[in-house]
């Protein structure tokens, strides 16, 4: 069963959580509130596509603090920064850091609902991207080792001819060898194979 | 020539001499009716010597009678003046004997004229001529006429009128000369009666020698009258030296009234005006007819009516007193004036003496100095709010966020088919608590924009820091700032007004903050102290940065900023903030590095 999207609100002040809460449950959307960073990163991660609406001012851990906390974790979630003030250094970051939108306190409604939807449209690439590098990452996993090297080097751009004087074959087993991991990784054409060496960062 | 001749000569002369020098006196002087008595009295008495000179010398009888009428004349005005000098130089005797004495003797000249030619006698037998102090004088023997006792009653009753003047002189004041005048104008009188008795009745052959006595009076009078002319002079001199001194005093006064530098004034008890300098003239715009008629008060506004009338009976119980008011011109502008005024004695009169210097320049320069400083206050508070504003912005949108998703949120449960009233309850009641919240940020902000009184609460110390350190985390983490929080978990709450006490807080961790960036290798560290001190609770921020740069002082100086981009308004700020908590805001130099800044609040037992 597909998870449902998720917005998870984290910000220090109990009574603006109850209402952004009861805002986002009115419209639809599945909630989860924490009061504060820690508290978030404490909990089980979210696997699904969902989006977190973050206060960037709050005691002991920042919003721009979990960012990066989160970016090392390659979460899927996708970031709104709520903020009490328009500081443009520190939207400049998140933004940079790979946040959806940085809005100013208070925010409307139509505003903050627009830009969930984004988040959550994002999120969701970044968890179809996320499944798609899995799938590819399990194709690659099931190369031989020979094939490997073979891809590695195809994706390097060398001609079969200098793949073989490098492994030590002749040009013909190269081919064959090709023509294996093509099927393995259910590419078509060498540029889509150079594509997916691309993605799982073989070069 | 003979003696005779001689002594009432000179008796006459002299006696004449006498009423000239007393006549012009009197001419001069016509109050002195003592002069012209005495003139008067001189005179006669001149002319009865005469007389006397004259009788001593006739033979035939006819011409004898002729000139004891003219004799007697002369001694009715004798008396009458003699009793006239006493009347007026002693001023004592009983009025009922002045009129009978001169009753008597106006009573002994009618008879003489009645029953002339001889009063005295009621029959003359014969003129006779004696010796008499070796030359030969005609003398009348006859006999005595019993009306002649009207004349001796009359000198008796003189001699009583002048013992009792005399005496009751000598009782009423101390006039020495006058009892001196009194007492030989008695014996005169006594020893003329006695000889008359005694020639008159035969005991003595004597011719009438009555002037020889009157001249006696007329002597020792004269002698004090010039007495008392001599005293007169001498006063009169003093009283020359006395006016040219008081002409130099008032010259000096004079001048020193118009040099003064201000209006100097004299007023009686009652704000009078008695005495004014030309300054008071040109101030006022009022003449100095119209000055004379007005009263103190009328120089002030009638707003200040009161406080200079209080100034003013202040100065009269205590000595002495300075006033500050707004003197009212003629023509209706006013001046600010100081007075200083002294209760004085003028005549025995208290009166109020001081001088009023115009102020009205300097206050002008005070209040300028004092809006200008008000404009800077003003500067300050609106410019640290500014400066403050990024953590109070927080402190307003918090609640208006709040307000608005529940707004919204309601908007969209109001949409649904049966909406949740509960919800909605509880949706609005949040808004609410909200609403105040942020009404109450806006009320704090305002009273400090306003510099009006702290609105205190209870708080506790730790939700200060909590409060101040969550809104300094970017700067503290970004700068990598060690903090440590030293004060302990018991400390009392105290009253205070909550929103500026945590802008304190932070502006004093940020000045840390930023006077710890050049700490190079040194690791940055900003201690946090709380210390129960009593009646006081003490926060202290101590860093280890450049510590306190241009002195200890200067730095709560309006404008004064070691930062590039500082105003230089933050501290002046927090001094005003806590000085308004009734507390105390200072620094001080760490021994090894940074400043310390502490300040204290009051602690107000909780049962207060």
């Amino acid at each position: 069963m597909k998870k449902p999207e998720m917005v998870f609100l984290v910000d220090d002040e109990p009574a603006l959580l109850k209402a952004l809460t009861r805002l986002l449950k009115a419209e639809g959307f599945a909630v989860q509130a924490f009061d504060s960073a820690k508290k978030f990163l404490a909990a089980p991660r979210y696997e699904g596509s969902g989006c977190i609406v973050l206060d960037q001012c709050m005691p002991e851990m920042s919003g721009i603090e979990l960012q990066q906390e989160l970016a090392q974790e390659n979460s899927a979630l996708a970031l709104i920064f709520i903020t009490g003030n328009g500081d443009i250094p520190m939207s400049v970051r998140a933004i940079k850091a790979g946040a959806v939108d940085f809005l100013i306190k208070p925010v409307n409604d139509k505003e903050l609902l627009q830009v969930i939807r984004t988040a959550l449209e994002k999120s969701r690439s970044m968890l179809e991207a996320k499944a798609e590098l899995a799938e590819l990452q399990q194709r690659h996993s099931a190369l031989s080792t020979r094939e490997k090297e073979v891809l590695f080097l195809v994706a390097k751009g060398l001609p079969n001819k200098q793949i073989a004087a490098l492994l030590g074959v002749v040009e013909q087993t190269i081919k064959v060898h090709r023509g294996r991991v093509m099927s393995k990784m259910e590419v078509d054409s060498l540029a889509q194979l150079v594509l997916v060496a691309e993605r799982l960062k073989l070069k | 020539m003979n003696w005779v001749t001689i002594i009432w000569s000179m008796t006459a002369a002299a006696s004449l001499t006498l009423a000239g020098v007393h006549g012009s006196l009197w001419l001069r002087q016509r109050s002195q009716m003592s002069s012209l008595m005495f003139c008067i009295m001189a005179t006669a008495t001149a002319g009865m010597a005469g007389c006397e000179l004259w009788a001593m010398n006739l033979t035939d009888m006819e011409s004898y009678a002729y000139a004891l009428q003219w004799y007697n004349l002369m001694r009715w005005l004798v008396t009458l003046a003699l009793v006239g000098f006493i009347h007026y130089y002693l001023g004592s005797g009983r009025s009922w004997l002045e009129w009978t004495v001169c009753g008597l003797r106006t009573l002994s000249l009618l008879v003489n004229f009645v029953f002339s030619p001889f009063v005295y006698y009621t029959s003359i037998e014969e003129l006779v001529r004696i010796r008499f102090i070796g030359a030969e004088v005609t003398v009348v023997e006859g006999i005595p006429n019993p009306l002649s006792i009207i004349g001796q009653v009359s000198l008796l009753v003189l001699a009583a009128y002048l013992v009792d003047a005399t005496w009751r002189s000598s009782h009423r004041e101390h006039r020495p000369g006058a009892i001196r005048v009194g007492l030989s104008a008695v014996f005169f009188v006594i020893a003329l009666s006695l000889q008359m008795m005694f020639a008159l009745w035969g005991f003595i052959d004597m011719p009438i020698v009555a002037s020889l006595f009157f001249a006696g009076i007329i002597v020792v009078m004269g002698f004090e009258l010039s007495q008392d002319m001599l005293r007169a002079a001498k006063l009169a001199e003093d009283l020359k030296t006395r006016e040219i001194e008081l002409r130099m005093e008032r010259g000096l006064m004079d001048a020193m009234f118009e040099s003064a530098p201000g209006m100097l004034y004299l007023q009686t008890r009652q704000g009078q005006m008695v005495r004014w300098n030309s300054q008071h003239e040109r101030v006022t715009g009022y003449s100095n007819s119209e000055t004379a008629k007005m009263n103190a008060l009328d120089f002030c506004t009638e707003a200040e009516r009161d406080i200079l009338n209080q100034a003013r009976e202040h100065a009269f119980t205590n000595g002495g007193n300075e006033v500050e008011f707004d003197m009212a011109r003629r023509d209706g502008s006013t001046a600010r004036h100081f007075f200083r005024m002294v209760p004085v004695k003028v005549a025995e009169e208290p009166h109020l003496v001081g001088i009023g210097i115009d102020v009205s320049s300097q206050r002008a320069l005070a209040t300028e100095t004092e809006r200008e400083r008000e404009r800077m206050a003003h500067i300050a508070r609106v410019a640290s709010v500014s400066e403050l504003s990024s953590s109070l912005a927080h402190e307003i949108n918090q609640p208006l966020a709040i307000i608005l998703s529940n707004a919204q949120a309601a908007q969209r449960l109001m949409a649904h088919e049966k909406p949740d009233f509960v919800e909605l309850r509880e949706i609005l009641e949040d808004i609410v608590t909200a609403d105040i919240r942020a009404a109450d940020v806006i009320k704090r902000l305002r009273s400090i924009l306003r510099q009006g009184k702290p609105v205190l609460e209870s708080v506790s110390p730790h939700s200060l820091f909590d409060q101040a350190l969550r809104m300094a985390q970017p700067d503290l983490r970004s700068a990598s700032i060690e903090v440590l929080r030293k004060h302990s978990k018991k400390l009392p709450i105290i009253q205070a007004d909550k929103i500026p006490i945590e802008q304190v807080l932070l502006n004093l961790i940020k000045n840390a903050c930023e006077a710890m960036e050049g700490n190079g290798s040194r690791a940055k560290s900003l201690s946090l102290m709380c210390i129960n001190e009593g009646i006081w609770l003490r926060f202290s921020i101590k860093d280890n940065g450049h510590g306190l740069r241009g002195g200890e002082q200067k730095i709560f100086e309006a404008f004064h900023t070691t930062k590039p981009n500082g105003l230089g308004l933050g501290l002046t700020i927090c001094q005003t903030i806590i000085n308004a908590h009734g507390g105390k805001l200072w620094a001080e130099a760490n021994k090894s590095h940074g400043a310390t800044f502490h300040f204290q609040l009051p602690i107000v037992p909780e049962n207060l």
